[in-house]
């Protein structure tokens, strides 16, 4: 395949790429930056490893393929690499390539309408997150409350359906659960666990969060399943009131997306003087 | 003027590729320091003179607008270096420091 391929037109990609984000695929597109004639000369490659467009060379193109697979690993978002980076022996060492994640707006989903999950819906709207919010009760779920309308309002006629229906395969989605109550949060982990959404967070106190996290080992989710799990759900601000426990929500949702530990930027002045 | 979301921003590369339009592209390629915008963000320049984005308000915003501009012209791509000394930033009454690569591409 490689050495038949014709190298479309760099512009070509964009249309490819509106498809990959239209279907929710993850690929990384890789941009010949510096270092030789071939400036703008781009290769596309998705999660599944398919490929579009060519940096001009076979051989560069599956040395950075290679190169892409543990880029994806880290959760960075940009970054330009020379090649001698990760390929010193190519006749391309020289050459600087940008890599730069593509991936479909980050989604949201909310299990619970009251007062914490009402103010982590807006919150998470505001954030560009693609927000859902789920509640059975219908008279939660109104426009007068959310007029916001990115915010997606799911009425369940069965929590664990709805959740099931709306966090689909899981990728690229955050699922918050704080329902009104521990029946309902254990029904929409059942949901979700299994599925492994890149985060999944539940409210309540160590102990009731244990009891859940116990009911679902009982139901057979793996430790592996389990220990992805956020809960506690939020970082430690010492949120009091439901819009600061939405906001310890929406901030480790944040921190977990881009790999970060949530801690202080100024952390570091102290610890020099300690 | 914020980041745009990615599938806006192909959008309108390939709406503009269709009509057979020129865009030049600027990418913050890579940050150093302390800089007014992420690796990443674009700012989109097109032929009409609208523009779509940011990499970064006064700062650097000007000199990467007279770099679009040409480009538009010449059709060449180039990775260019921004250096945000304290100085010069303290002049633009800017709070960076640090420095930037930015990719100037020509699309079409």
């Amino acid at each position: 395949m490689d050495e038949t391929r014709v190298q479309p037109p760099s512009q070509d990609l964009s249309k490819v790429i509106c498809e990959l984000l239209e279907t929710g695929t993850v690929a990384v597109l890789v941009t010949v930056v510096a270092g030789t004639a071939n400036i703008g000369a781009k290769l596309l490659i998705d999660e599944a490893g398919n490929t579009s467009g060519s940096l001009g060379e076979v051989e560069l193109d599956s040395l950075v393929a290679a190169h892409v697979k543990h880029f994806t690993k880290t959760r960075e978002q940009t970054r330009t690499f020379s090649v001698n980076e990760f390929a010193p022996e190519s006749t391309s060492n020289n050459v600087r390539l940008l890599f730069e994640r593509i991936a479909p707006a980050p989604r949201l989903v909310v299990c619970g309408a009251g007062h914490v999950g009402a103010a982590l819906a807006k919150l998470g709207s505001f954030l560009g997150y693609q927000t859902s919010l789920i509640d059975d009760r219908a008279d939660f779920l109104t426009r007068e409350r959310f007029p916001e309308t990115s915010i997606e309002l799911i009425v369940a006629r069965s929590w664990l359906e709805s959740v099931r229906d709306v966090v689909g395969s899981g990728k690229g989605i955050a699922v918050a659960v704080v329902t009104r109550g521990h029946a309902q949060d254990e029904e929409c982990m059942r949901a979700v666990v299994a599925v492994q959404p890149d985060y999944i967070g539940l409210i309540g106190s160590k102990r009731r969060t244990t009891i859940v996290i116990d009911r679902l080992r009982q139901a057979g989710a793996s430790e592996e399943q389990l220990a992805n799990i956020h809960a506690p759900i939020g970082l430690d601000i010492g949120a009091v009131s439901p819009e600061e426990v939405a906001l310890a929500i929406i901030a480790e949702i944040v921190a977990e997306r881009y790999g970060s530990p949530g801690s202080s930027l100024s952390s570091w002045r102290r610890a020099e003087r300690a | 003027m914020s980041t745009i979301p990615q599938h806006d921003l192909y959008q309108m590369l390939s709406a503009a590729n269709d009509h057979g339009e020129r865009v030049v592209v600027a990418t913050v390629a890579h940050t150093r320091g302390s800089t007014p915008q992420r690796r990443g963000a674009k700012m989109l320049f097109f032929q009409n003179g609208k523009v779509a984005g940011t990499v970064g308000g006064g700062c650097i915003e000007a000199e990467v607008w007279a770099d679009a501009r040409e480009a538009m012209q010449t059709g060449k791509s180039e990775l260019k270096h921004f250096s945000l000394t304290a100085d010069e930033a303290s002049e633009e009454g800017m709070v960076c420091g640090g420095t930037m690569d930015i990719f100037i591409e020509v699309i079409g």
